[in-house]
């Protein structure tokens, strides 16, 4: 790792303390074991690990972890929080940098232009679950 | 009768008909009757993890309240209410958690349903099915009500993310569940064990990317085949979507020949104690149960 990969400037630290906030947890907790990346159901289609993504935001690497997949791939489906050995809610952190990529561009999926075919086909849950992860 | 304060959530009225139609059935024949909250309102499928979002807390809140004033009219009825989708009860039980030990959090939830003159009252437990199943009713009473004993169904227990996720909403042991297991082996079936027990679906991306779904499915069905076993049985809708529409799907690119019915849990109890099979819907199915009942002389 270079020196170079570690950036402590206003605005990364902003986006540290935004993500801290947000989520409601201490993201230095986080000691790198990767027992969540080990865990994780869908590891093997994500960009950069989940630990990876915790580690750049310690490094103050905003534009990295924004650039990458792997919180849009996450399901929630808890795994990595109920694991962890310091006690972090994991899905948790990852939901904040979903959150704060959609308080400002509120739509990773556009509704409008789901076909009406798989809207009447798909169940309720699966939509109204979808909605509430993908849009502002 | 104990009567039990039931929500059953969007999705037990449109595609999975069957998994309330069957519980329900059964849960009278347990002494354990569900009856449906009246106007109960969707409770947001997906609990928000973000510690500064109130308006997504507020409907479970209204439905909790609205239970609370329902138990009222009930017979014999614990301060409980009932869930069977597994993502309902997840979403209940950590909203009901937080607003317990949050007095700011709630007040200002209340003061929105105070329009409406609700208010929460903290006295409410939220309990899924299963959990009713195991610790009120009892396995051995169970037992006793089964006129059809299961035999040749070899069933892997399929229990997804949400009964065992996270630790305020969790109905069992989350890496060693038994909750399913216990159930289907009191109904006469054969349990199949699959370290895949727990390997998430895909959840919601069927909406925006079907292939997550489609490796996740056809990763946790390898491994039913592999064990042996000719049905799954799950707690939850969207589990039961995705394993049951994609494997079509799958089948249909693979040309496999091993179709895996998948069933809810209480349309194998429906099954064990002689209801009519109407009541499982299975017309709504992908891959069809009563081909694999009709050859093991269950149908009917």
């Amino acid at each position: 790792m270079s020196y170079e990969y570690i950036k402590f400037g206003k605005e990364e630290r902003e986006f540290r303390e935004k993500i801290e906030e947000i989520s409601g947890e201490n993201v230095f907790s986080c000691y790198q074991c990767g027992k969540c990346s080990a865990g994780c159901m869908f590891s093997d289609k994500m960009d950069r690990t989940v630990n990876q993504q915790i580690h750049r935001i310690q490094m103050g690497q905003k534009e990295k972890v924004l650039a990458a997949n792997t919180h849009w791939i996450c399901a929630s489906c808890l795994t990595c929080s109920v694991r962890c050995p310091r006690d972090i809610d994991v899905a948790a952190i990852m939901e904040a940098i979903r959150e704060y990529i959609l308080r400002e561009e509120p739509e990773k999926i556009i509704v409008s232009e789901l076909p009406k075919e798989v809207l009447e086909r798909l169940p309720n849950i699966a939509l109204v679950g979808n909605f509430r992860k993908m849009t502002g | 009768m104990v009567q039990y304060s039931y929500f059953p959530g969007c999705n037990l009225k449109t595609n999975a008909k069957g998994f309330e139609k069957s519980a329900v059935a059964v849960s009278k024949k347990l002494n354990a009757e569900l009856v449906e909250i009246p106007n109960w309102n969707c409770c947001g499928t997906v609990h928000t993890m973000t510690s500064d979002n109130l308006m997504k807390r507020i409907a479970p809140v209204r439905v909790l309240s609205r239970s609370r004033k329902h138990i009222e009219e009930l017979e014999d009825s614990p301060n409980e209410v009932a869930t069977l989708c597994s993502m309902c009860n997840s979403t209940l039980k950590i909203v009901n958690k937080e607003v317990k030990v949050d007095e700011d959090k709630l007040s200002k939830i209340n003061y929105q349903l105070e329009e409406d003159e609700e208010t929460y009252a903290e006295d409410m437990e939220v309990k899924h099915f299963l959990e009713i199943l195991r610790d009120s009713v009892g396995y051995k009473n169970i037992a006793k009500k089964v006129i059809k004993e299961l035999k040749g169904i070899k069933v892997v227990p399929y229990y997804g993310c949400m009964l065992l996720h996270p630790e305020e909403a969790k109905i069992d042991d989350e890496e060693m569940p038994s909750v399913l297991e216990y159930l289907m082996e009191s109904l006469g079936a054969e349990v199949i064990f699959s370290p895949l027990f727990k390997f998430c679906c895909g959840s919601y991306h069927i909406v925006d990317d079907e292939t997550i779904v489609d490796s996740q499915v056809s990763k946790i069905l390898q491994d039913v085949r592999v064990k042996g076993a000719n049905a799954m049985v799950v707690a939850c809708p969207l589990c039961a979507y995705n394993l049951d529409y994609q494997q079509k799907k799958l089948i249909k690119q693979t040309g496999e020949k091993n179709p895996i019915p998948i069933f809810y849990f209480s349309q194998l109890m429906a099954i064990a104690m002689g209801e009519p099979i109407e009541i499982n819907h299975f017309e709504d199915h992908q891959i069809d149960p009563r081909k694999l009942l009709k050859e093991l002389k269950l149908e009917g």
